[in-house]
């Protein structure tokens, strides 16, 4: 189940996301009337099953036709698929920054970094190895490119 | 009904890749790159099973065509159940074979692990038995099955959370387990709202809104089987109602969102992505279904070293219906 924390800077309104999204999700609900600017930070989204995408859809849809200018960053993993599967999946808000997939070659740990979109188009899309955090060893981008990155040349 | 797996194709992977699979189910492989001579060996031998070279338009219609003009579509002899269409492309690609009256089995060619024949063995040799259905005749033989009956639709998210856990303690990536969790979150929504059918056949829980509260009591319950061989996760859920429908069923698996928009459907309160979205995730499906007594559906996932290999694993949907 999702859970929201809310915060104001200025006319913006930060929503942070956090838990799977399901089909007890209710935007309308946790987020409450439309603000003229929202970012929403989904860096602890695990998952989200395809009531939770139609979910998500219907609110940010109606969000962006009624004027609210969206903004999603540090998107998780679990996000970033569903942006690459379903085209209309940010609802033509911006996608700032992603959590990009690493796994390390020595003690096969799972580790994320974040990047802004900007730098992942100046970096062609070829993302160079990271340091592990656990055990120095390296880690590697762990997916499939041209899927994984589908959505910014989109 | 001869114990032949007929191959219908000049692919060299396939050749290997059946060798692995008749022998695993226990059959002689027959290999011909000729449509005519397949024809004459399915019109006299009847093969239990035929593994076809698809790969383009031109070759399924061949194939069609010359069925069509021989033993003909609707004949005994060529049961959708037992034909296997070899692909490169993916199935978005290939409406030819989803809308064909001989879709039965769909292989997606990427046969570098070498243990994906004898893991389509397994299922071959299952969907050869009277009826297929258990999870024990899909998986290696001596599998341990674990077995959960979800009796309300509120401990679905339970029981996804469970097979979660599950996942992460047999040391599978935790992205790779949450893969895993939302199919079994796709399978058990659709056996608890879109499955439980009235005398009539009309849909009873599909428009109520997911997280509705549902008591699924006798017929109505839904049991969840899962099982992990040390390669291979499979994880099935079972409803007692037998209303699969098959067209509908590979629209939905068909039906891509990368380029057009997925629109936001008034009918029915399910979203219509689950199983697309799990296929492309990596998972594979067996899908078995009685008409009016039992429908099973199963997804699997190869345990790897790499999610990117988990995505780019051998993939294929199976469909076994029997009225």
């Amino acid at each position: 189940m999702v859970n929201v924390i809310k915060e104001q800077q200025g006319s913006k309104t930060i929503i942070r996301l956090s838990g799977s999204i399901e089909e007890t999700v209710n935007f309308d609900q946790m987020i409450g009337a439309l603000p003229p600017e929202l970012v929403i930070n989904c860096k602890e989204v695990p998952r989200i099953n395809s009531v939770g995408v139609k979910g998500w859809i219907k609110y940010f849809q109606t969000a962006q036709a009624k004027g609210t200018k969206i903004t999603f960053v540090e998107c998780s993993t679990a996000i970033v698929e569903q942006i690459n599967l379903i085209s209309n999946f940010s609802c033509g808000g911006t996608i700032e920054s992603i959590y990009v997939p690493f796994s390390c070659q020595k003690c096969k740990s799972e580790l994320v970094g974040l990047f802004k979109t900007e730098d992942l188009k100046k970096m062609n899309l070829v993302i160079p190895p990271v340091k592990c955090s656990k055990c120095g060893g390296e880690a590697h981008f762990d997916d499939i490119p041209e899927e994984y990155f589908g959505f910014v040349s989109r | 009904m001869s114990k032949e797996l007929l191959l219908i194709s000049t692919v060299p992977e396939d050749r290997a890749f059946s060798e692995q699979v008749a022998s695993t189910a226990g059959l002689t492989l027959k290999i011909t790159p000729r449509v005519d001579d397949a024809i004459q060996i399915i019109a006299n031998e009847e093969p239990a099973i035929i593994f076809v070279d698809t790969s383009t338009e031109a070759q399924y219609l061949e194939l069609h065509n010359k069925i069509q003009n021989s033993v003909g579509l609707f004949s005994n002899k060529v049961r959708c159940n037992s034909i296997h269409f070899l692909s490169n492309q993916n199935i978005e690609e290939t409406k030819f074979l989803i809308q064909s009256p001989l879709f039965g089995n769909y292989v997606m060619r990427n046969f570098i692990d070498p243990r994906v024949g004898e893991h389509y063995g397994h299922l071959v040799a299952g969907s050869l038995s009277e009826r297929p259905f258990g999870l024990a005749q899909l998986m290696k033989p001596g599998t341990k099955i674990q077995k959960v009956v979800v009796k309300q639709s509120e401990q679905k998210q339970d029981a996804v959370e469970a097979v979660r856990s599950f996942m992460v303690a047999a040391k599978f990536q935790s992205r790779m387990a949450t893969v895993v969790a939302n199919a079994v979150d796709e399978l058990l929504m659709n056996a608890i709202f879109d499955a439980p059918v009235d005398a009539m056949g009309r849909q009873m829980f599909a428009n109520l809104p997911r997280n509705a509260h549902i008591d699924l009591i006798d017929r109505s319950a839904v049991e969840m089987q899962v099982a992990y061989d040390g390669f291979y996760v499979g994880v099935t859920a079972i409803d007692l109602f037998g209303s699969l429908d098959k067209l509908k069923l590979l629209s939905h698996m068909s039906k891509i969102y990368t380029q057009e928009e997925y629109k936001v459907r008034s009918s029915g309160a399910g979203a219509g992505i689950g199983l697309a979205t799990v296929f492309r995730s990596g998972g594979s499906f067996f899908f078995a279904s009685e008409a009016g007594s039992r429908t099973e559906v199963t997804v699997f996932f190869r345990k790897t070293d790499s999610f990117r290999e988990f995505k780019d694993q051998f993939r294929f949907i199976s469909t076994q219906f029997f009225f």
